[in-house]
This record gives structure tokens, sequence and C-alpha cells, in this order.
């Protein structure tokens, strides 16, 4: 396992290596991407992680049963990591192997890119078409949905048929394509016939390419097991985010946005709030409202100073409740706690009470200027 | 050059009235919305420059307003022109599901609004307060706008 890794990471290495090389051949052409050699653009299938993953993988689905040295979890993770990855590679490899076909394409067929928009059908349209201008002679049975057939024959187009190079470096690219399309539904069959083994009623459930997705992003079966269920659903949402940058979804965002600016203004008092009555409605409200003890300390008696809790110049009155009025006052817990908190702080204040040890009830002060 | 641009403009989307029948089937017709009836002549300033805001917030305010130009030089619409005593131009006159809607802006003449808004945002409010008043069964409401941004004209009597 250890060698494949080290393969593996060396080879995306070189990889990386390689694009860099192809961007700075780009740079030399002038402004589109106009790929003239396959070899420079469809790397992947050279490189050595990727010949001997799909060695792998039909290896192990010629001898199905063979599956013994999938104990160990940590294995079974990493093996479904790289699946995972292979088949993410293969699809970019498809999508830059498309552009290819599609810029040698177009000056044939231009209008097919916009009828077929998937790569694999398009590559086998492409083959099957090839340099022929009446299409009627083609036979695309099979290869597309019958009203897309109808779509192609039926669109005129202005292109002319390609050269013998261009021609066969955009079938060799087609066949690239197919091939790599054929390598990756190994890959997932391969998958599957793992998730089998790790977590079959997880693939059964969401399918084997979640399924295995979801493994890839937890990172191994513990791992997922052990999520709580929200922490499941954000799995998802990390692919989410990177698709939400894309352009055309962001464009779609602000189109609607700026839909809705463009509007015209709505009626005034169309959507009229019901206000209701009745004993029901009117416990309910009270409910939050102000209750009888707040309306009595909101009172104050006329020409007395407020009382409260705390000296005269802290704390909250407490207006008709309290010894100016009838209740008795309990306070609530936080307001005790003020108070011992003040009393510490400001017991070094010279200011003497007269006989009240606390300082609930309030009186003259005694100070030194009074002479005591 | 710059009148040319905005008759191109007042005719744009609009229309613009010049018989008696049409006037007549545009007050019947506009049923719960406000419609507010110019009356002016496409080649005089202040009416372009009205013409202008009108035209910019009809869309805005379609939902609850609608606006029709009545041309002052034909002969089929001199009928209304002295029903409602319209001596300066532009005149604006507000409906409401047929009823005449009178705005009280501080000025003489309540029964119509007389010359340019400044703003397009005055005029919306304008609209609104006629809508909200004439919702509420009102017949006269108080223009919603300060007195700085409400052109004043001197009413002058005839024979006086």
């Amino acid at each position: 396992m250890d060698n494949t890794e080290d393969i593996i990471g060396d080879s995306f290495l070189a990889d990386l290596d390689d694009l860099s090389f192809c961007d700075s051949k780009e740079e030399d052409m002038n402004v589109s991407v106009n790929y003239d050699d396959l070899e420079s653009v469809s790397k992947l299938q050279k490189t050595q992680g990727y010949l001997d993953m799909m060695k792998k993988v039909e290896d192990k689905l010629e001898n199905k049963g063979n599956m013994s040295d999938l104990g160990d979890d940590n294995l079974e993770y990493k093996l479904i990591v790289e699946c995972n990855a292979l088949s993410a590679d293969i699809d970019s490899e498809i999508v830059t192997v498309h552009n290819f076909i599609r810029s040698h394409y177009r000056h044939k067929f231009t209008e097919l890119e916009s009828l077929v928009p998937h790569p694999v059908d398009y590559a086998q349209v492409v083959k099957k078409i090839g340099n022929e201008t009446d299409l009627t002679l083609v036979d695309l049975q099979g290869l597309l949905p019958s009203d897309s057939i109808m779509a192609v024959i039926a669109s005129t187009t202005s292109g002319k048929p390609l050269p013998e190079e261009n021609l066969k470096k955009t079938i060799d690219a087609c066949d690239c394509i197919l091939s790599l399309d054929l390598g990756k539904n190994k890959v997932l069959e391969f998958l599957e016939s793992i998730l089998g083994y790790v977590a079959p009623n997880l693939a059964v459930l969401v399918g084997s390419a979640v399924a295995a997705k979801l493994l890839g992003t937890a990172g191994g079966l513990p791992a997922l097991v052990k999520m709580p269920a929200c922490k499941v659903q954000l799995l998802g949402a990390e692919e989410k985010i990177l698709a939400g940058l894309s352009s055309a979804h962001f464009r779609k965002q602000i189109l609607k946005k700026i839909e809705k600016w463009q509007e015209p203004l709505p009626v005034r008092d169309a959507d009229h709030k019901k206000k209701r009555g009745g004993g029901r409605i009117s416990k309910k409200k009270h409910r939050y409202g102000v209750t009888n003890t707040r309306e009595l300390v909101n009172q104050i008696q006329f020409g007395l100073p407020e009382e409260s809790f705390l000296d005269d110049r802290f704390g909250e009155g407490y207006g008709m409740l309290g010894p100016s009025g009838s209740e008795e006052v309990r306070l609530p817990i936080r307001w005790r706690r003020l108070v011992a908190h003040f009393t510490k702080k400001f017991k070094d204040m010279h200011v003497v009470r007269s006989g009240a040890s606390t300082g609930f009830t309030s009186c003259q002060a005694f100070t030194h200027a009074q002479g005591i | 050059m710059t009148s040319i641009t905005f008759l191109f403009f007042s005719q744009r989307l609009k229309m613009t009235l010049t018989k008696k029948k049409e006037v007549d089937s545009v007050i019947r017709d506009t049923i719960d919305k406000v419609l507010v009836l110019r009356f002016g002549k496409a080649s005089d300033l202040v009416c372009l420059q009205l013409d202008d805001i009108l035209e910019k917030s009809v869309r805005e305010v379609s939902k609850f307003a609608s606006v029709a130009l009545v041309d002052i030089d034909s002969e089929d619409v001199q009928v209304y022109v002295k029903y409602f005593d319209i001596t300066l131009l532009p005149s604006t006159i507000f409906f409401f599901n047929a009823h005449h809607m009178k705005m009280d802006s501080g000025t003489a003449d309540h029964t119509k609004w007389i010359g340019a808004f400044q703003r397009k945002q005055d005029f919306i409010d304008v609209v609104e307060a006629i809508y909200r008043g004439a919702m509420k069964g009102k017949l006269i409401v108080s223009c919603p706008l300060p007195p700085e941004r409400i052109p004043r004209f001197q009413l002058i009597f005839k024979d006086v």
C-alpha cells in the first residue's frame, strides 16, 4: 500500500510539473486555447498512478471472491479515497479532452456542442459523424435520445470538413474519452464492490457513488459513524461551497436579485393585518405585557425621594412597591448580588448608617460633617 | 435637439390621448388604480420635464396607478379643458375609480397639480398619498411633499 501511495504521490507531482509545462506552452500560442496535440492535453492515462490503480481495479474485479485484505479499516478508507480521487481525476481529464475535441470539431459542426453537451455523448457522436457532410446518412440510433437525434440532423451548419490530420487527432481524442469513461465505470464498479464489504447498507441506501463520497469526506467508516446527523449534512456542503463560487451559479443568483429589484412597487396596505379582540387574545397579550408589580414600580410617590435597594444613588428604585407602598419587597437574586457587591465596594466610604445594619432601608446619611 | 429627444421619450410608452372618447374610456376603465391624467403640450419645456418623470415611474407604480397624457391642442378635448379650468401647463388631474381626487398641496388650486415634479420619488409619494386616501374613502388628501418642492404658480383670474 505504501509503495503505491508513494508512486501516486510522485505521479501527482509529476502531473503538476507537466501541467505547468502545458500552461507555458499555451501562453506561447495566441489567445484562445487551441490545443494542437492530444499528447500534451491528456496526460492522465500515462501516469503511473493511473496505471497502477487501473491494474488493481481490474485484478480485483476479476477475482471477486478475494477480499481478505480488506480487513483493516484504515486500508479500506485509503482505498476508497484513492478511488474517489481517481474518478475525480478522470472526470477533469474528460473535460479537458472534451474541450480539445470541441476546439477542433466546431469548425466542422458548430451547433453540435450546444445540442449535445455531455462530453461522452459528444465524443461518440463526433466519432460517428466523422467528416460526413450529409447528416442524414449518419445513424445515431442508440447514442442519443431520439429528439436529440432529430435536432442534430435538422440543424444546418455552416461548417467545413476538417483536414485529414485534424480529423485523425479528433477521432483519437474521442477514443481517449471513451476509454477514460470505461475506466471510470470500472473504478466505480470496483468501488461498489468495496463498499459492499465496508458499508453495504449505506451503499444500498444512497448509492455507491454518494456512499463513497460520504466515507471519503468523513474520513473513514468509524469517523462517519461517530458523527451526529447534523454534521453528516455538512459533508456535502463543502462541495457545494466550491460549486457556489462557480460563475454560472453566481450569475443566476445575481440575475434573480436584479429581477427582484426591478419589480414595480407593491400596493400599500394590501396585506392588511387582522387585529383581533376578545378575552382570549387579551389574556395572551397580557402574558408578555407589563405586570402589576412592574406597574407599581413604575409609579412614584410625588414629593418623596424614591427608595431603592441600594443606596440612594445606586440601584433601581422601587416606586410604589416597598416601604412607601404596601407590598413586601423580596429582591430578585441578581439584585441581592449587586447589594453584596456594592456594600463591599463602598464600605470604605465615610458614610455611616444610623443604626440600620443593611443598606435596604434608606435613611439620613451621617457623615463627619454632621459631627459624629 | 434636446426637445426632440424628449419628444421621443414622451411618446414611447404611455398613451397620448387626443379624443374625448379615449379620455372617457380611460377614466372609466381604470379600476382600483389611481389614474394620472396629464394635460399639456409635447412642445412645452416644463411638460417635457414632467413627462420624463412620468415615463420613468410608470412601471414602478404600475401596481396601483396608471398614467395617460392628454394633448391640449386637440379640439375634441377642449370640453375637459374647460371643465377642469386648465389654464397653466402642464396640469395633472388624479382620478380614482372615475372619481376626481383633490389634493391640498398648499397652493390655491386643489383640484389639480400644476407644474412638474422635481424628483421621481416626489411623484411616487404623491400618487401613493392619493391611493391611500382613496382607499380609505377620502375625497381630498394632503400633499406629502415639503413646500420647497411644490411648484408655485400665480393664478390669474380673468377679468380681475
